[in-house]
């Protein structure tokens, strides 16, 4: 039976996601993971986390899946060995060197190649194996045919079943932090990025304007899009039961502690209704259900796209997208 | 004027019209293959005797020859790959540029020997990473175009590969499995593979951006000439202009200045400030814009022009 991980974005979704039903939750430490800051933890929520979780018989992973600058290594060790010190299950990393580093460091830890790794093929999967990734976290991208391989190779394999997906492979995208990027550091030697998903800031999800395409001759479209859609994987799941995924994951720390605790209800609920009776399972009222978990989950993506807007165009005192207002309307739609 | 032979100047040529349609005279090594898309025009990824060809070509000319490899592949691709790296080898040429670990693995396991490149998409961001791609036989290393100079003076402090610089040229901004034009098909009436030669550019506002297909790239071009004496000064020798989707015009136009512009910069210093903005006009001349990339700490669009300026010491 696989595993069902959920967010936790704070402590009070910690505990939220706990009561729902999952079996295991995954937070970050500030700076180290791939959301903005509101969205990571300090180390006493990360410690008041790790208690909640296990309390409730729940694993708890970390994330630590940015990518640091050189120098950052040794603190990137000495954060994990606090974590590990005060219980964590596991860890979810992307820099190569890191992961090897942490596994030869921690060698008990169960550590995972996050999406951000970007593993397309039996051989990248076998890379990060050999460094010490005992379980993969599949692209959204990829095939059933390609997850089926991985089980059938004997690999410890994640999937995400409720996200969203870009345009580009995550983990291989720049586009925000071309437009919009800044730094701070702190005292700890420790830097903070604004704009750079990959390396733990928030995206400015730029992707996600309208654009005027025009080429060589003269022809122009207006308005094109990057295409950028949900991902619910509700129909999949029993063939992802049926391969042996070992965890079913669920993005979404940016979001409420309601609807959070809304969504890791629904699929803790299909799950057991799969497994319970197989034969009888049917997609169609587990889509309806899902239908009012959709346009709520939409209703705050929107909105807080339409925030990003607005803040990045005040962040930098340049607004470079002068209608962030109007955006924002549109996102309202 | 000599050339000076210590300072690498490469570029990356897609297929076989293009390189015989290109003077490569200021170049001293050449990328095959364009790593974004499989359907690319006549790719050398996939044209294996149009790439036997292009070696040979090249050898005549006296240049080192790299082989690039499928930036994103699928398991079901990784025979491609390798078969596309196997006639390279036979065909001669110098090295590999990898993007992908699974690839470098394979090819570690599969090609004892090979000296191979760890490119842009490898995303090597610590000395760590580098260290590892080290013992799978990576000699070379682009570092992610996101690192600022002083995060790239440590990976070079910190080990003994050869590191490679973006100087000149568009900056890749992304890459996805599906190709965002095959959607335009209907509307401009233009097919795959024409579709991508098109250089259709995104525009909003005062930025810009340009659709290869499957891959984003800057619409301003990363220029670095102001600042070459300081590159060079810090140890850097291997420079690329990226000219994979670019004219013959631009291909030949960038490197004759920024050869001129190091031979300059190596052998007499004091005098480089006075051919900037001949060389700046030159490339003005081809480009549609300029940036600097990530490399000081700023937005990868941001141009921070002037003369010569210090770079900034590693930590």
């Amino acid at each position: 039976m696989p595993e069902l991980l959920g967010p936790g974005g704070s402590v009070e979704m910690v505990q939220a996601v706990v009561d729902s039903g999952a079996d295991t939750v995954y937070v970050g430490a500030r700076g180290w993971s791939r959301r903005r800051a509101d969205f990571e933890m300090t180390d006493d929520d990360v410690r008041r986390s790790i208690e909640v979780a296990h309390a409730g018989g729940v694993k708890i992973r970390m994330a630590f899946n940015t990518q640091p600058r050189s120098v950052e290594v040794p603190l990137l060790l000495r954060a994990m060995e606090r974590y590990v010190g005060w219980g964590i299950d596991g860890a979810i990393m992307t820099d190569v060197g890191c992961i090897q580093a942490v596994h030869q460091a921690f060698p008990e830890l169960v550590i995972h190649a996050s999406v951000g790794c970007t593993i397309l093929n039996l051989e990248d999967c076998f890379f990060y194996r050999d460094l010490g990734a005992s379980q993969i976290v599949a692209d959204v991208k990829l095939s059933p045919q390609e997850i089926q391989a991985r089980k059938d190779a004997g690999l410890g394999t994640e999937v995400l079943i409720h996200a969203n997906t870009c345009y580009t492979y995550l983990g291989r995208c720049w586009m925000s932090s071309h437009i919009r990027y800044d730094t701070t550091t702190a005292q700890d030697g420790k830097r903070y990025y604004l704009g750079s998903p990959n390396r733990g800031g928030l995206c400015h999800r730029s992707c996600l304007q309208e654009w005027d395409m025009t080429g060589t001759n003269g022809q122009t479209i207006p308005r094109v899009h990057m295409r950028n859609d949900v991902f619910f994987r509700v129909r999949e799941i029993p063939s992802y039961i049926s391969m042996g995924v070992d965890t079913l994951k669920i993005q979404g720390r940016e979001y409420t502690v309601p609807l959070v605790s809304e969504i890791v209800r629904f699929y803790r609920d299909l799950v057991d209704a799969y497994q319970a009776a197989p034969a009888l399972w049917r997609p169609e009222p587990w889509m309806m259900r899902l239908a009012d978990i959709e346009a709520q989950r939409d209703a705050q993506r929107n909105r807080m796209t339409a925030d990003l807007y607005e803040e990045a165009a005040h962040a930098f005192e340049q607004p470079i997208f002068s209608d962030a207002a109007g955006m924002a309307a549109q996102c309202e739609l | 004027m000599t050339r000076n032979l210590s300072v690498e100047l490469n570029t990356a040529i897609p297929n076989l019209q293009t390189l015989q349609a290109s003077d490569l005279a200021a170049y001293d090594t050449v990328y095959l293959g364009a790593p974004f898309c499989l359907k690319y025009e006549g790719n050398f990824l996939t044209h294996e005797e149009d790439l036997r060809q292009a070696v040979e070509i090249l050898r005549r000319q006296g240049k080192r020859v790299f082989l690039s490899t499928y930036a994103i592949p699928l398991t079901t691709q990784l025979d491609a790959v390798r078969k596309s790296v196997a006639c390279g080898v036979e065909a001669g040429v110098d090295g590999v540029e990898i993007h992908n670990m699974g690839v470098a693995r394979m090819l570690a396991r599969e090609f004892s020997g090979l000296s191979l490149v760890a490119g842009s998409f490898a995303n090597v961001y610590t000395d760590m990473t580098a260290a590892v791609l080290q013992e799978h036989g990576v000699r070379r290393v682009v570092p992610n175009h996101e690192l600022p100079l002083d995060e790239i003076n440590v990976l070079q402090q910190n080990s003994d590969l050869e590191i490679e610089l973006l100087v000149h040229g568009k900056i890749p901004l992304g890459v996805s499995e599906s190709c965002f034009l095959l959607g335009y098909q209907e509307t401009t009436g233009i097919h795959c593979p024409d579709l991508c030669q098109q250089d259709f550019r995104l525009r909003r506002e005062d930025w810009e951006m340009i659709s290869l297909g499957k891959a984003v790239v800057s619409g301003k071009d990363m220029c670095m000439i102001e600042h070459l004496p300081a590159l060079l000064g810090a140890g850097y020798r291997v420079f690329r202009l990226e000219g994979l989707s670019e004219s013959v015009e631009y291909r030949s136009t960038v490197a004759q200045v920024y050869r001129e512009a190091i031979d300059i910069a190596v052998g007499n210093r004091a005098r480089f400030g006075d051919h900037l903005p001949d060389y700046l006009q030159r490339l003005d001349r081809v480009s549609t814009g300029f940036c600097n990339g990530y490399y000081f700490g700023l937005p990868g669009r941001f141009y921070r022009n002037g003369e010569e300026s210090d770079l900034p010491a590693a930590v």
